[in-house]
This record gives C-alpha cells, structure tokens and sequence, in this order.
C-alpha cells in the first residue's frame, strides 16, 4: 500500500493530537490523584485533631481537680507552702547561706576596678539634657575614647586612664565565673574577635595565674586573676595591679593575646 | 465515486464524434475527479484542524482550569470538620470546661439479630445484671423495662471507651455504640452551677450555657473558644474547703465566691452540694440551685461593716474612740442582745471586734433609716445581683420608710436577705477605694473594668480596711488569719427565719458566713464562705458560729489560692492598724 505524502502528514497530525489528548489524561489522571491524596491527608487531619481532642479531653477527665485532690489525698499530701517558705529576693536568699568554718577554702572573689579618680559628672543642660561647658568636652573626649577603643594599645591606655569607672580589665581567666560583667564596648568587630578568642584566653590566662601564683615575673603577663590567695591582697594592691596590667597591654599583645575589657558594673560594691 | 457515462448511449453516432466525444467525457471525468479528491482532501485536512484545534483548546482549558482554579485544595471542609457544633467554654487560663465531644452512647437496638426473634443472646434479666455491674448507678429495674419492651431505645448516653468494650464483651449484637456530638464537662461537678448544662434538645439550661446559648451556636462564632473569668483552680480549691467543712459540721450547704475587687471579676463561684452537668437527668435535681446568687439569706453580722462604713461616711462617726451603751438594748417592745455581755460600753473598733449588735444598732440608729437605706441601694442590695447567670435571687428588700426598730435590725444584717454574691459585691466596694462594680463572668482586661459608681469614700474604705484587719487579728476572725496574707474579713452567724414569715424559731439552724478581703494593705481579692446550717461537731469545737467554721475555711483557702493569683505573702507587710490598736481591750467574741 502505497502512503502519500499528505496521508502520511495527517497521520502524523493525528499521532501528535493522540499524543496530546494522552498527555491531557495522563496530566489530568496525576491532578486528580493528587487531589484525592490532599483530600486524604485532610481527612487524616481532621481524624488526627479530633483525636488529639479527644484523648485531650480524657487526660483533662482523668486529671480533673477532683481527682487531682483525691490523688493528693492519698498520695502525696501536698499543702500550700507557708509564707515563710516565700523569699523576697536573693539577698533573703544569701542569709541562709552557711558561714564559713575555720580551714574551709577561701571564696573566689572577683577583681574590681580602681575608681578613684572618676571625673567629676558632667554638668547636663535642663533644656537639651546633653552635657554642656568643660566637663561635656571631657566626656565627649572620654566616649570618644571609649568609641575608639580597640586592641590598639596606646588607645586602651588612654581609655583606661580617662574611663577608670568602666574598668578595661583583663579577666580572661573569670569570664566565665563572672555572670555579671559586661563588655565595654560591643561596636568593634575586633572586640568580637576577641571574645571569639575567649576560650583560648582562658586557657592561655589561666595558665598565667598559676605562673604568676608561682611567684614568676608578673611583668610579661597581660592579665590580673584573683584566685583564692589573691583574695587575701588588699584591694588597693591588686587594684594597682590590674592599672599596671593595662598599662603592660602592649606587651600582652606583643605575646600574643588580647585582653578582653570587661566593666563592672558593681565595682564599688565589691570594693 | 467515478461514475463513468455508459457506452451504450453512443450506439447511434459516427465513430469520430464518439472518439471525440469520448475524450471529452473522459477529460471532464477526470477533471471532476481531482476536484472532488481534493475537495475531500481539504474536508479531511479541516476535519484534522479542527480536531487539533479542539484538543488543543481542551488542553489549554484545562491547564488553564487547573492551574488557576483548582491549584489550591478545598480547606474549607477540612475547617468546617472541626468546627464543633457547640462553642467551647473554658476558664481565665485556656481550660476546658465545657467542650462538645464525640462521646459513645449505649443504644438498644432490638432488630440487630433481624425482624424475627429474640433481640438478645442471653435473658434480658442477665443482661440487666451485667450492664448494672459495668454502669454501678444505672437502675436494674429500669434496665430490664428497657430491654424486655423490646423497643429501641437509649441504654445510657455518655459511655467511656472503657466501659463500650466491657458491654461490647457481653456480646449482645443489638447493644451499640452510636458516636454522638454531646457537651460534655472534663471537671465533672467543677463549676456546676456557673456552667449550667445542655438539654437532649441542645439548648443551654442554667448557668452560662443558657446566658451564651445564642452566642455558642453561632455559626461565625463557635469555632472561638468562651473564656470565662473563672479560675479552675482557685475553684477546684474553694470546693474542695467547703465540702470538707460541709462534712466536718454536717451542713446542708455551701456557698463560695472569690471576686476581684478592682474588676469584678468572678474568679470562683461555688453552691455546693454540686451536681454532674455530664448527666442527663438534671431536669428533676434539686441541687441546680444556686445558693451563691440564687438563694437569699438574712447574713446578719456580715452586714455590721456595712453600717459602719455608711456611718463613717455620713459622719456620724468621726473618732473612733467614742463609746456607745453595751447593755441590752430595748426598742419598741423589743430587746436587742449581743451573745455574750462585753461591760458596760464599747466603741466602735470593739462593736466590730466583739460583733455588737447593741452598739450597731445604736449607730444605725444616728445614722438614720434614710441614710442607711440609700447605702444598702448603692450597694444593690434592693434588687438582683449583676452578674450573667441566668438564675438570680431577688432579696427581700423591706419596703418604703424604715420604721427605727428595721433601720436597727438592717444595721446588723436582719431583717433584709440577699445572695452571697450581694455581699462579695458590697465587700469589694467596702475594701477597694469606695467603688461599686457589677459583678461579671468574662475574663475583663484590668484597663478596660467597668468604671462602677463611688458609694463611699476613699478616706472610709481606708478606714474599713483597717477595721476589718483588726477583726481578724484581735476579733472573731482570728481563725482565718493566714499567716503573710494580711486577711481582713468579718464574721456572721444569722438565725434562720422559718418559711412564711415563721420567725426565728430553731435557734440551732444558722446562717453562718465569714466575708474576707486580702491583702488588706491593698486588696485584690474578696473571698465569702458560706455554710448553710452547720452544726455543732467536734470539729467545730462544739460551735456552730461563724468564727468556727466559715472563718476556717478562709484560713486555709487563702494560702491555697493566694500564690494561684499572684499574691505573695509578706510576713513583714500589714496595714497600719496602730491608730486603732490601743482602743481595743482585748477579748473575744461573736
């Protein structure tokens, strides 16, 4: 049989709308699928939530306040608590404390800073509530610094000589005892590479104190840890000790590792 | 199709003009025919066209139609699914309190087995024997009617799984299971009376569930849970109190309320002995009543602050250190007692203290009927107490001018009877700064309370508060002084009058009630705990007044619920009472 060029192109039209109209179907058939598939998994949604309502509902039955009482009752004979079990705050907390017997271990204490010379407040405009005169310059220099402070050594001097109510210490060996303490200056991407340094500081600090523990040269260490027998050094001494830390910060750097500044906030209550 | 012309036409011509005319005709025959094949061509190729272009078309519709309608599945029936018939109730803090639930029935079906013979496997009398043995309160008489009439019918509605398979393992095919939407209540007899419950017609009976009927079937609305004021908790904790001390002194009832003074809010509202809602024979149960805002009582001593605040505010009373007579009072033929005998005088801080109806009664009296009076409407008492519930008592408010002998008897509590609630909304205006508010089921934002209306001075209410506080320390009250919780509260025992106007005539059927406010320094909450007809047990010590039975019941419940509303207590906090402390001999009393 003998097929013409224009039989054969109408075949092949009718291939092609064959083919479509199946690919409709097939299309059609994976829609309606689908569609049945959503439907049942909303079906199961709702068996689901309902129950969860239900078993809900029986856990709300079985744990009623009557039955609660009841188990109470006999079970546990829990009462209210008296008002003297209530505390007011941590300091009511702290009274119950023991006190510390003769031979037991000092308490860590925590390093303060030296705020002797605080600048005088600055005197604030009742109208703009900026401060204003002499003292408003002091304190722009005295942010500035604090703005600027980086691990650039002669800045952190500067900073720590203008600024001694937010102490730059250098207590990576306590920053993770200390929950209270805070950094000075958050605004610089180095300070974030230092307190990612953190843990190495840790080490590397705590290493330091035992050194320096020993009775080693303090003067090539960057840091000032109060241990246990550090506690005994009187305040002003180891205040002094932290100002000559900061002082020594190029060195601290020179060897390696840069101090974290941290300011507490309750300085003067430690002192 | 090639339809030639036949030879035998030409027969009578010439052979050239048959040849030629032959050619012709063959010509035209072909001609004709590549015509008509390429008209049927054509046709055919249309035919193509249009099928593609039909095809085509579907096919884009389709997509079209897919793609832009019917992309995004139906949610809405999913939604609808679990939208209950019935809105949910809970309390203040998101429990459930009411809640419609798919709940198994027991139904009898007697055709289970087929139209002919016997519906049960075994005797109707055995089968009565082990459902009672599975359902303990069902009746066996009843059971048996049922099932012996042979008719279908409901064994029992609201069935727990636990107990469908035990009657699923009686095998008796024509006991079924049908899963019915029914309001069920998870906490039992918990807030009984402030819910109500739901009839077999689904309409709400009593309590919130008649007030919100409309609101709860709402079609838009009930997928919305209702939060109501109430806290399950404090409520579960009130009940608990009063049904223990129900039993320790044998009373008939109990009432409860704690309400919030700054919004009157109901935390708590408790008429006990209680009743299941979960039942569904509560058409014919007695203990739908409310004793909390349904019943009136004459409360008597509980009312004395009352009359003094009015007093104070009138400035009848202006120094706290004037005495007044304290021998037996006689008015109108008529002698007014106290229970025991104090001396020969008291002031006021001691009337409170020692609950003097003598000296309370004098003080009425220089306030005046009118006065007195205007106080008691301010406070609402001449007409139903404002809250939602459906069931409100009205009190028996003495009508037109008070003679002398009614002005004395309302000032300490005779003589005019309203609900409890009545006196919690009276008490939290007494405590909180003067203000009146309704009170109100619905959980109310603390920016958004009801104004309310001043009914006595700031600089009074101090005083009360005060006042209040020094019956609880040195008075009548002293059982209820939980310890941190700076309670002030006063107690009442009040004789109750005989129906139709019997008069007082069983002096062992008490009212007693002990009203409270805490914490006094600045309250926040009031709590009344009423019982009805205690009597004198051991427990009691052998009394049967309030300082021995309601004031208790304060005593414990406070430190249970005090810490649940955010109320701490504070041994080293109270209000000032120095003032008033050197004024009062100390001593006690009713």
């Amino acid at each position: 049989m003998i097929v013409t060029a224009g039989r054969l192109r109408s075949m092949g039209w009718i291939a092609v709308l064959v083919v479509c109209a199946a690919l409709v179907m097939v299309l059609a058939f994976r829609v309606n699928a689908l569609r049945s598939q959503v439907h049942q998994s909303q079906a199961r949604i709702v068996a689901l939530k309902q129950e969860t309502m239900y078993l809900e509902t029986e856990f709300e039955t079985r744990a009623n306040q009557q039955q609660l009482k009841a188990w109470n009752d006999v079970e546990f004979g829990f009462v209210a608590p008296a008002s003297t079990q209530y505390l007011d705050n941590e300091r009511q907390l702290a009274s119950y404390a023991k006190p510390i017997e003769p031979g037991a271990p000092a308490p860590v204490r925590v390093a303060s800073a030296d705020d002797t010379a605080a600048p005088y407040p600055a005197m604030v405009s009742p109208l703009t509530g900026k401060a204003m005169g002499e003292a408003a310059d002091h304190a722009k220099v005295t942010r500035a610094s604090v703005s600027d402070d980086s691990d650039d050594a002669p800045v952190a001097k500067r900073s720590a000589k203008l600024v001694p109510a937010v102490a730059t210490v250098t207590l990576a060996g306590l920053g993770d005892r200390l929950s209270t303490v805070r950094h000075a200056s958050h605004d610089k991407p180095a300070h974030d590479k230092t307190a990612k340094d953190k843990p190495a500081h840790d080490k590397s600090a705590r290493d330091k104190a035992t050194a320096h523990a020993a009775g080693k040269d303090a003067k090539t260490h960057d840091t000032t840890v109060r241990t246990a027998k550090a506690g005994e050094t009187k305040p002003k001494a180891h205040l002094a000790s932290a100002d000559d830390a900061h002082h020594r910060a190029p060195a601290g750097k020179a060897s390696g590792s840069a101090p974290i500044r941290l300011a507490l906030k309750d300085a003067k209550a430690i002192k | 199709m090639n339809a030639g012309v036949p030879p035998s036409q030409f027969s009578g011509a010439s052979p050239a003009r048959v040849l030629a005319g032959t050619l012709t005709t063959g010509r035209r025959h072909y001609a004709n025919l590549r015509a008509r094949s390429l008209l049927t061509a054509k046709m055919r190729l249309l035919w193509v066209i249009v099928g593609f272009v039909f095809f085509t078309l579907t096919a884009f519709v389709r997509i079209g139609q897919l793609g832009m309608a019917a992309q995004t599945p139906d949610r809405g029936a999913a939604a609808d699914a679990l939208v209950p018939p019935r809105a949910e109730i809970t309390d203040r803090n998101g429990v459930p309190l009411a809640r419609a639930f798919p709940s198994y029935s027991l139904w009898f079906n007697p055709k289970a087995l087929g139209a002919k013979g016997l519906p049960l496997v075994k005797t109707p009398e055995e089968v009565a024997r082990a459902l009672v043995q599975i359902f303990p309160a069902e009746d066996y008489d009843d059971l048996l009617d049922k099932l012996k009439t042979g008719k279908p019918t409901y064994l029992r509605r609201r069935v727990l799984p636990e107990e469908a398979n035990k009657v699923f393992a009686l095998g008796e095919p024509a006991l079924e299971f049908p899963r019915e939407t029914q309001r069920f209540y998870p906490q039992g007899t918990l807030a009984a009376h402030v819910l109500g419950f739901v009839d077999a017609d689904g309409h709400g009976k009593l309590g919130m569930e008649e007030y919100l009927n409309t609101r709860l079937l709402d079609p838009r609305r009930r997928a919305e849970p209702v939060s109501l004021s109430i806290d399950s908790r404090v409520q579960g904790a009130v009940e608990d109190e009063l049904s223990h001390e129900m039993l320790e002194t044998h009373a008939k009832g109990a009432a409860g309320i704690v309400l919030d003074v700054d919004t009157g809010e109901v935390i708590a509202l408790a008429s006990l002995p209680s009743f299941d809602p979960n039942r569904s024979d509560l058409a014919d149960n007695d203990h739908v009543k409310n004793r909390a805002t349904n019943e009136v009582y004459e409360l008597g001593s509980v009312f004395k602050p009352f009359t003094i605040a009015s007093a104070i505010d009138a400035g009848v009373i202006t120094d706290m250190a004037v005495r007044y007579p304290a021998r037996p009072l006689p008015v109108d033929h008529y002698i007014i007692h106290d229970s025991h005998d104090y001396g020969a005088s008291l002031n006021v801080p001691e009337a409170l203290i020692h609950s003097s109806n003598i000296v309370t009664a004098q003080i009425a009296d220089k306030l005046g009927g009118q006065k007195l009076r205007n106080s008691m409407i301010a406070l609402g008492m001449n007409q139903r107490a404002r809250i939602e519930l459906p069931a409100k008592g009205f009190p028996i408010w003495p009508r037109g001018e008070w003679p002398r002998l009614r002005t004395m008897t309302v000032g300490y509590g005779h003589g005019l009877a309203v609900t409890p609630l009545h006196l919690a909304q009276g008490y939290a205006a007494l405590v909180n700064g003067g203000i009146w508010r309704p009170a109100t089921l619905f959980k109310v934002d603390p920016a958004h309370a009801s104004a309310g209306q001043r009914v006595f001075q700031a600089s009074t209410s101090a005083r009360m508060r005060q006042l209040l506080r020094l019956i609880v320390v040195d008075g009548t009250g002293k059982s209820a002084g939980a310890a941190g919780y700076r309670v002030g509260g006063k107690t009442g025992t009040a004789e109750k009058a005989g129906s139709n106007g019997s008069g007082y005539k069983n002096k062992h059927a008490v009212i007693a009630t002990f009203a409270a406010a805490f914490p006094m320094d600045k309250p926040r909450f009031v709590v009344i705990a009423m019982l009805d007809q205690p009597q004198a047990t051991q427990a009691t010590s052998g009394q049967r007044t309030a300082a021995f039975n309601s004031a208790p019941v304060v005593g414990h419940l406070v430190p249970r619920i005090g810490p649940l509303l955010g109320v701490v207590p504070d041994g080293k906090r109270d209000v000032d009472v120095t003032d008033l402390t050197p004024l009062v001999a100390n001593g006690d009393g009713e």
